[in-house]
């Protein structure tokens, strides 16, 4: 546990300097010596503190929802973004701009979240009709059934001419977030949090369908629960600031090397984790070409990318 | 697959090759306007592409397949497509799009596959050298190696210009209607060879299959046949992706569609039946794109359409067994 | 024919393949006899064009727009999605020849076109459009904007005879950037900003969007040109920090017709305290012009007038 507190501290203080990290001129001794109508107080609470808020928040919410789908079909190369999840959300996101451009932003992310719901839940179905023969069936049919709502997707955006306007709503950026664009994300953690208290009964189901019921749990119940959160947090994230690349993977993967496969002692170490994680890699997307932004999607993928594959490949014993 | 009547291989695989026959009997001929000669010539080059482009993917996933010993890997999962794009985009963002029109075809095509085969053999010859790695590292490396590249080549592109962007999303885009003859001839060549070395270690693609410690046992020299194996793969993918760009989960379609469709295991039987269902859906969904939607469309989106569907309605039918 | 005799100075096995098809594809494309034949220089070279011809093709939105003003007839368009100006060619009776990406080649082939015009987007495909009939490259070099667009102009008004036309035209552009010279250089600075999506970036000088400063004489609100060649992605803190006297705002979502969204991302309580906005100098660039046909000659025309009114007010 004082590990983990030193972890939480750590991220704290991070958080604190992204809120003096920005395009305009801020410092501490102008925030507090000017009163709470100036400029300096507006950017802070108009952007600064929404803008950290959602990236620890979006760190915490795709790292716990990630591991909560790793647990359910009990592997570990399983996220929100190998499920159709992602891709039903862009497709939402498609819908609406095609239809109604001018819509409000936030009935643009419910209808989105909407979308991301179905599409898990045709996963869901689909997985429940095919025997599994393999745990490898479960990341297939995932991929397949990914690839057939981005090609539908990307069927229309190619031919309304719209390819690179959804690729800056999916790819994750934390630059449009600002008060009053970003609340979903704590239904996010709320989600989050309901995750963690039933974090028991997901340890039971990932020990299998018998185990389960041995136990007096209803397993598909477990198991819907499970993952409709883990599309709610998911929808809720990709239509606020779009995807952060495989965050869900590279987290509990990470915390599961070291702290093992009990979900209620992972869960806090996956949040705070996936909340710093982000955090730095938001950090540096915002400092490298200051004034101006690379986004935070991108610099996870090749940061984090770059880490685990070094991490993977330099103790690969412990895996799989 | 009717249970009842079980067909042997053979007439399996004269019916795929009956059906292949059809369809491009079909593609040469209907909605034909202009010409006949051009159109004839014309068609013929197109479905030249298609045959190469579909020979390459199905033996290099097949044989991919066999190698690591799963039915999911493919070399396109393991991120060529994104590394492909990547070079792609780095490219248009060093050199300009008209810096890029501006190069011969061949020497780019030259380049894009010394690329690929180079980052290929350092992937795959690190990750398979122990030969005790585990499934669940090899696929959790290929989607990380994935996503790095992909992430990159959206650095790229992000700082690209729209107009040049525009560019960039043609090349992405697999297309068979870009018809490069001298770039065709060249990859039919490298294809022969590679078929001609393949052909000469044949007979021991079924033992590999086994999985490795009874390869082993029966006497195969399993690491050195790995590695060449592995060569012959990166090369007809790095054709196939230089030529027409990535078709990611095609390679995954066709392979299990053969596994489905064949009765036998045999990779005398497998490797056609691959190659033949690659055609059919290739030309098939060419022209469904140019007939049906007017080539207001992208052939990669027509087979990850329909390829994803029939793939899963096959699961599910799967459940009557 | 001497796109073919260059066909043939390919290598080897090449060389008697696409030979094999295009021998056929050029006993089709040949023009009639007695038809003059011009050079023309373009962004990728020379081409043999015939004087005043026949049957034109156009892949190239910015110079469908300039052939449109001139009142010269078209054979050939893409299909998809045209621009409100250019809705006329969407006709049925305008033979389609697929898209700006992706060409029906048998189409263009039955139509016998004498002269094809790629540019921008379409300019990929030169290569293989010139196995067809003589084509010819319009994209339009940013660097030096206007120059290129009055060149494109004159050389389309000399292949089809339309000189005076095009130079009465390209005389009335000149003079109303003049006009707007003049009034840029009374109002202050300015940003160019392109939304897509909720995210934004910004453009300045010798980007593709450059030619506001450039031609147009619009001072640039950032002085280190950090902002080059390509648009960089920005917060809605910079436009604050940045606090240009004008913004110009380009919806790239509205370029493909679906407009509205700019307002809303930039309607937020940062922006609305920058200096632009209280003081209702915010223009929205229309995207047509600017993103989806820009460099015709009309559109270009339409850039000048439209900025131009947005001054005449403050």
């Amino acid at each position: 546990m004082p590990k983990l507190l030193l972890a939480a501290l750590g991220v704290a203080l991070l958080a604190v300097l992204s809120l003096f990290v920005g395009a305009t001129d801020l410092s501490p001794a102008a925030l507090f010596s000017s009163g709470p109508e100036s400029e300096a107080m507006r950017v802070m609470l108009a952007s600064r503190i929404p803008r950290t808020a959602a990236v620890l928040l979006s760190g915490m919410a795709m790292g716990v929802s990630g591991m909560i789908m790793q647990m359910l079909v009990r592997n570990r190369f399983v996220e929100p973004g190998t499920a159709g999840t992602v891709e039903s959300a862009s497709l939402g996101i498609l819908v609406v701009t095609l239809l109604a451009p001018g819509i409000d932003l936030f009935v643009k992310m419910l209808v989105a979240a909407l979308f991301a719901l179905s599409g898990t839940a045709l996963f869901l179905a689909i997985l429940r009709r095919i025997p599994l023969r393999s745990v490898l069936m479960v990341p297939l049919v995932g991929l397949m059934l990914s690839g057939i709502f981005e090609s539908v997707t990307t069927f229309f955006a190619y031919r309304y001419d719209l390819l690179q306007s959804l690729n800056a709503w999916i790819v994750g950026d934390f630059s449009g977030v600002l008060r009053g664009r970003y609340e979903l994300l704590w239904f996010a953690l709320a989600l989050t949090g309901a995750a963690y208290l039933a974090a028991d009964r997901f340890t039971v189901a990932g020990m299998g369908r018998d185990f389960t019921t041995g136990l007096g749990l209803n397993y598909r119940r477990v198991v819907s629960f499970g993952l409709i959160i883990v599309s709610m947090v998911t929808a809720a994230v990709v239509v606020t600031v779009g995807t952060i690349p495989f965050l869900g993977l590279i987290v509990p993967n990470l915390v599961s090397m070291t702290v093992g496969d009990n979900v209620r002692r992972a869960v806090p170490w996956v949040a705070v984790v996936g909340a710093g994680f982000v955090l730095v890699c938001d950090l540096i997307g915002r400092t490298v070409r200051y004034p101006y932004e690379i986004p935070v999607g991108t610099v996870v993928g090749v940061v984090g990318s770059a880490l685990f594959l070094y991490l993977l490949l330099r103790k690969d014993s412990s895996l799989g | 697959m009717a249970r009842f009547r079980k067909p042997s291989p053979r007439q399996v695989l004269l019916l795929l090759a009956l059906a292949c026959l059809a369809v491009i009997a079909a593609f040469m001929t209907v909605g034909a306007k202009g010409s006949w000669g051009f159109i004839l010539s014309f068609r013929g080059a197109k479905i030249a592409v298609m045959v190469v482009v579909a020979y390459s993917i199905a033996v290099s996933t097949v044989l991919f397949q066999t190698v690591t010993n799963n039915r999911i890997l493919t070399p396109a999962i393991m991120g060529f497509d994104s590394l492909y794009v990547l070079i792609q985009s780095g490219m248009v963002f060093l050199l300009g799009s008209s810096g890029i029109v501006s190069v011969d075809p061949r020497l780019r095509f030259a380049a894009e596959i010394a690329v690929m085969v180079a980052f290929s053999v350092l992937l795959y010859g690190s990750l398979f050298a122990g030969g005790r790695r585990s499934l669940h590292l090899l696929i959790l490396a290929g989607i990380v190696f994935g996503i790095f590249f992909h992430s990159l080549s959206t650095f790229l592109q992000r700082l690209i210009d729209p107009a040049e962007f525009a560019f960039l999303q043609d090349r992405f885009f697999a297309s068979f209607n870009l018809v490069r003859p001298d770039l065709l001839v060249t990859a039919v060549v490298i294809v022969a060879v590679v078929t001609l070395v393949a052909w000469r270690i044949m007979h021991s693609f079924d033992v590999l299959a086994l999985g490795r410690d009874r390869a082993i046992n029966l006497g195969v020299d399993h690491r050195r046949m790995v590695t060449i194996i592995l060569m012959l793969v990166a090369i007809l993918v790095s054709v196939s992706t230089a030529l027409v760009g990535p078709i990611t989960f095609f390679g995954l379609l066709v392979a299990n569609l053969a596994y489905l469709v064949m009765p036998s295991g045999k990779h005398r039987h497998i490797l056609p039946a691959a190659i033949l269902l690659a055609i059919i859906c290739l030309v098939g969904g060419q022209m469904i794109l140019e007939r049906v939607f007017g080539f207001d469309g992208n052939l990669r989106i027509v087979i990850e359409f329909l390829g994803g569907i029939t793939f899963i309605a096959l699961l599910l039918r799967g459940t009557a067994r | 024919m001497s796109h073919f005799l260059k066909r043939r100075a390919l290598p080897g096995l090449p060389r008697l393949f696409s030979a094999a098809v295009l021998a056929l594809a050029f006993a089709q494309a040949t023009p009639a006899l007695g038809q003059e034949k011009m050079e023309v220089r373009h962004a990728q070279g020379t081409t043999s064009v015939p004087h005043n011809p026949q049957r034109v093709v156009v892949f190239d939105l910015a110079s469908l727009d300039t052939l449109d003003a001139l009142g010269i007839e078209v054979d050939g368009v893409p299909g998809g999605v045209l621009p409100d100006d250019l809705s006329e060619y969407a006709a049925d009776g305008i033979p389609k020849v697929g898209t700006v990406f992706e060409p029906d080649y048998e189409a263009v082939n039955a139509l016998e076109p004498d002269l094809i015009i790629v540019g921008g987007r379409s300019a990929a495909k030169y290569q293989d459009l010139s196995r067809i009939a003589p084509t010819i490259d319009l994209t339009i070099d940013t660097a030096d904007y206007l120059a290129d667009v009055a060149k494109n102009v004159e050389l389309l008004g000399g292949i089809f005879d339309k000189e005076k036309e095009a130079e009465s035209r390209l005389a009335a552009l000149r003079q109303s950037v003049e006009g707007l010279r003049a009034a840029t250089s009374k109002i202050g600075n300015g940003l160019l900003v392109l939304t897509t999506g909720t995210k934004m970036s910004a453009y300045g000088p010798g980007s593709r969007f450059g030619i506001l400063h450039g031609t147009f004489g619009v001072t640039p609100a950032i002085k280190d040109l950090q902002v080059s060649q390509h648009g960089q992605s920005i917060s809605s803190e910079f436009i604050l920090q940045t606090n240009p006297d004008w913004l110009f705002v380009i919806d790239r979502d509205a370029a493909i017709g679906r407009g509205g969204a700019a307002k809303t991302v930039l309607d937020n309580e940062l922006v609305t305290q920058a200096k632009a906005w209280k003081e209702d100098q915010v223009v929205y660039l229309d995207p047509v012009n600017w993103y989806l046909v820009g460099g015709g000659l009309r559109s270009v025309q339409n850039m000048v007038d439209q900025l131009a009114q947005a001054f005449k007010k403050g």
